[in-house]
C-alpha cells in the first residue's frame, strides 16, 4: 500500500502506463474464456467466405445480419442469465407468446402498432418478473421453474392463437427490411442491447450480476440483496427476448406459437460455445455473440457447402460437440 | 427421512385417486376396465423413462438426461432393423439395442465426468447428434422400421385385463427400487449425489458410478425404444423424442433431487401414472392443448413449491 503511493506521488508516469496495461490486461483476461468461441467464428467465417464468394458485399452481409440478429438477440438475453449463475429454459416459449401477441393484438383490440408494441413489451417483462420471481425470490431450480413457466407461455401462445396465422403491424416487417446505407436497421436492436450492456457492465448493476453468478453468497453476505439482483437481471434479459420477438415477428410478419420453441436450446449452445460458464459469473459477451454467430453462420455454411439435407442435422451436431469439446478442454487449464 | 418419501407417495396416490373420481365424475366410462389397462399402457412408458431420469439425477452433479429420447429413437430403429435382418428375432434385437445405448451412455459418462461439460448441455449435444445420425442412417438404409409379431405381442396385448408391458414394469420397477433402497450399488450412487468428497473418501469411485448411472440410463431407454415401437408397430424418426422432458417432469414430482443424493422410485411410479391420467382426463374434457400445456406447467410449479417446502421442513427437523 505504501509502496504504491510513493510510486503515485513520484512517477505519475509510470503508474499511469502501468495502470493502462493492467486494464488491457484485465480486458484480456476477461475475454480469455470468448476465444475458443471466437477462433470458431473465425473458422466457420472462412469457410463462409470460400464457400460464398460474395459473402462479404453488402446485400449478403445485410441479410445475414437480418437472419442473425434474432438469435443474437437471445442468446445475449440467455448470457445474462447464465452470468447471474442461473438458466432459463422458457425464453423460447417467451418469444412465441411475444410473437403471438403482436400478430393477434390487432385484430382483436384494433390497436395501434405503438400500442401493440406495448403490450408485447409489458407481457415480456412480466414474464421476465414472473420467472426471476421464481428464482430469485422463492429459491426455485432455474432449470426446472423455467420449464415450468415455458410451458405455460408455450400454453398462452396456443392460446391467443391455436393455428399459425394473424399479421404482425406490416410497419415492424417494412422497418426490418430497411437499410441505412450499409447497416441495416435490423442490426439496431442488437447495437442496442450491446450498448446496453456495455453501460450497465461498467456500473454497479453489471458488477452485482457478474458477482452473484460467480458467488451469491459472498454478495449476499456483503450487504446486497441478490434476490433483486437476480430479480433484475431476468428482467434485462427479457428485454433483450423482447427484441428477439420483435425481429423474429418482423421477418415472418404472422403468428405461430411454436416459432420460438427452438431457441431455447440453441442459445444455451451459443452460450456454451461463447465460453460463459453455466456454473455463472465467468465469460463474456462478446463470446456469447461469436457463439450465436457460429450457429447462424454454420447453418449457412452447411446450406452452401452443398452438404444434402438430410446430412445437416448430424453435421451441426458434429460441430457443436467439437465447440464443446474445445471449449472445455481449454477451460480445464487455467481454473 | 422414510415418513417424507412416504408422505409423497401418499400425497400422488391421493392426487391420482382425485383425478381419477373427478374423471368418472366428469366423463362417465373413465375409469372402466378397458381405459385403465389403456392408461397403464401408456403409463408403463413414462414410468420407463423415469428410471433413466431418477439414476441420473440421483447421480448428482445437477444430473439430467436429455438424451433418453434419442437414445430410444436409436434402440428403436436398430432394433426393428436387427428383427428383420435375421431369425434370431426378439432377443438379439434389445441386445443390439442395449449396445447402442450402452455406446451412447457411455459417451454421456465420459464427457460428463472427465471433461466436466454440464449435464444438460453434454446429453443435448448428444441428442442431436445422434437424431442426424439417424436422419442419415434412414436415408441411406432402408431396413425393416415395422415390429414383429412378438414384439407387438409383447409390447401390445393384455394377459387377463393386465398389459404386458405393465408387467415388465412392475419387474423393472421392483429392481430398481430394490437397487436404490437396498444394494450396496445403490448405497453408493445415493452418496455421490449427496456429497461426492465424502463418498470418495469413503472409497467410492465417483467417475465410475456416474458414468454408470448414465450408462444404465441411455441402455434402458434405448431397452423402452424397443418396447415402443411393439406398442407403436413402427418405428421412426422422433419416436422417443416426446418422453424427453416429461420424463424429467415425473422425476420431479415423484420429488427425485435435482440436487442428487435423494429420491425415491416407488413415487416416480406413481408420478407416472398420476401424469397419465391427468393428460388423459384433460384430453377427455376437450381442453385443448394450450390448457394443457398450462396445467402442466401450474402443477410442476406446485411440486416445485411442495419439494421446497419439505426440504425446507427437513433442514428444521435435522
Amino acid at each position: 500500500m505504501k509502496a504504491g503511493l510513493t510510486e503515485r506521488l513520484h512517477a505519475p508516469h509510470e503508474q499511469r502506463s502501468r495502470r493502462v496495461r493492467q486494464g488491457i490486461n484485465a480486458i484480456a483476461s476477461r475475454n480469455a474464456s470468448a476465444l475458443p468461441g471466437l477462433v470458431m467464428l473465425l473458422i466457420v467465417v472462412s469457410c463462409n467466405a470460400f464457400l460464398q464468394p460474395d459473402f462479404f458485399s453488402a446485400d449478403s452481409l445485410s441479410s445475414n445480419l437480418q437472419n442473425a440478429a434474432p438469435v443474437i438477440l437471445v442468446c445475449m438475453a440467455q448470457a445474462v442469465i447464465v452470468l447471474l449463475g442461473e438458466l432459463d429454459l422458457s425464453v423460447g416459449a417467451g418469444i412465441s407468446l411475444v410473437n403471438c401477441v403482436l400478430a393477434a393484438v390487432p385484430s382483436l383490440t384494433g390497436w395501434g402498432t405503438a400500442a401493440t408494441c406495448v403490450a408485447a413489451l409489458a407481457v415480456a417483462l412480466a414474464a421476465g418478473v414472473c420467472n426471476g420471481v421464481l428464482v430469485g425470490y422463492f429459491r426455485q431450480s432455474a432449470l426446472i421453474a423455467t420449464f415450468a413457466t415455458g410451458a405455460i407461455w408455450f400454453g398462452g401462445a396456443l392460446l391467443l392463437m391455436p393455428q399459425p396465422g394473424g399479421a404482425v403491424p406490416e410497419v415492424l416487417g417494412e422497418w426490418f427490411a430497411m437499410r441505412v446505407g450499409v447497416l441495416p436497421l435490423a442490426a439496431v436492436p442488437v447495437i442496442a442491447a450491446w450498448a446496453l450492456w456495455a453501460v450497465l457492465q461498467r456500473h454497479r448493476f453489471g458488477r452485482r450480476l457478474i458477482a452473484t453468478g460467480s458467488s451469491a453468497d459472498a454478495v449476499f453476505k456483503s450487504g446486497v440483496d441478490t434476490r433483486v439482483v437476480k430479480l433484475l437481471g431476468y428482467v434485462l434479459a427479457w428485454l433483450f427476448v423482447f427484441g428477439a420477438a420483435l425481429c423474429i415477428s418482423a421477418q415472418t410478419s404472422s403468428g405461430d406459437a411454436r416459432l420460438g420453441l427452438p431457441y431455447t436450446l440453441n442459445s444455451v449452445a451459443a452460450v456454451v460455445i461463447g465460453g460463459v460458464s453455466l456454473a455463472g459469473g465467468r465469460g463474456s459477451m462478446i463470446g456469447a455473440i461469436c457463439g450465436a454467430l457460429v450457429l447462424v453462420l454454420i447453418g449457412n455454411v452447411v446450406y452452401f457447402a452443398g452438404i444434402p439435407s438430410n446430412y445437416q442435422e448430424v453435421f451441426k451436431g458434429a460441430v457443436i460437440l467439437l465447440a464443446l469439446g474445445c471449449t472445455f478442454i481449454s477451460a480445464r487449464k487455467p481454473v | 427421512m422414510n415418513a417424507m418419501l412416504n408422505s409423497r407417495r401418499t400425497l400422488l396416490l391421493v392426487l391420482m385417486v382425485v383425478v381419477m373420481v373427478g374423471g368418472q365424475w366428469a366423463v362417465p366410462g373413465f375409469t372402466n376396465a378397458d381405459q385403465l389397462a389403456n392408461q397403464l399402457k401408456i403409463a408403463t412408458f413414462l414410468g420407463l423413462f423415469g428410471i433413466s431420469q431418477t439414476l441420473v439425477m440421483i447421480a448428482g452433479g445437477q444430473g439430467l438426461d436429455l438424451s433418453v429420447g434419442a437414445a430410444a429413437t436409436l434402440g428403436g430403429i436398430v432394433g426393428a432393423a436387427v428383427i428383420g435382418a435375421g431369425s434370431a428375432g426378439l432377443p438379439l434385437a434389445l441386445v443390439a439395442a442395449a449396445l447402442c445405448g450402452a455406446v451412447v451412455g457411455v459417451i454421456n459418462g465420459c464427457g460428463i465426468t472427465v471433461f466436466r461439460v454440464p449435464p444438460l448441455v453434454m446429453t443435448l449435444a448428444m441428442a442431436s447428434l445422434v437424431d442426424g445420425g439417424l436422419i442419415v442412417w434412414s436415408s441411406l438404409l432402408h431396413v425393416n422400421t415395422a415390429a414383429s409379431a412378438t414384439l407387438v405381442a409383447l409390447a401390445g396385448r393384455s394377459v387377463a385385463g393386465v398389459p404386458t408391458v405393465a408387467v415388465l414394469w412392475l419387474v423393472a420397477g421392483t429392481l430398481v427400487w430394490w437397487f436404490l433402497d437396498r444394494s450396496a450399488w445403490g448405497r453408493r450412487l445415493m452418496a455421490t449425489g449427496a456429497n461426492p468428497t465424502a463418498a470418495l473418501l469413503t472409497g467410492a469411485r465417483v467417475r465410475v458410478v456416474r458414468i454408470a448411472a448414465y450408462t444404465a440410463s441411455a441402455v434402458i431407454a434405448a431397452l423402452t425404444g424397443v418396447l415402443l415401437v411393439g406398442y407403436v408397430g413402427q418405428a421412426f424418426l422422433g419416436l422417443g423424442s416426446g418422453y424427453v422432458l416429461t420424463s424429467v417432469v415425473v422425476a420431479v414430482i415423484g420429488g427425485v433431487s435435482l440436487g442428487g443424493g435423494r429420491g425415491d422410485y416407488v413415487a416416480v411410479a406413481i408420478a407416472a401414472v398420476f401424469i397419465t391420467v391427468l393428460t388423459s382426463l384433460l384430453t377427455a374434457l376437450q381442453i385443448g392443448e394450450a390448457g394443457r400445456q398450462c396445467i402442466f406447467g401450474a402443477t410442476l410449479l406446485v411440486f416445485l413449491a411442495v419439494n421446497g417446502w419439505s426440504m425446507g421442513r427437513r433442514a428444521v427437523a435435522a
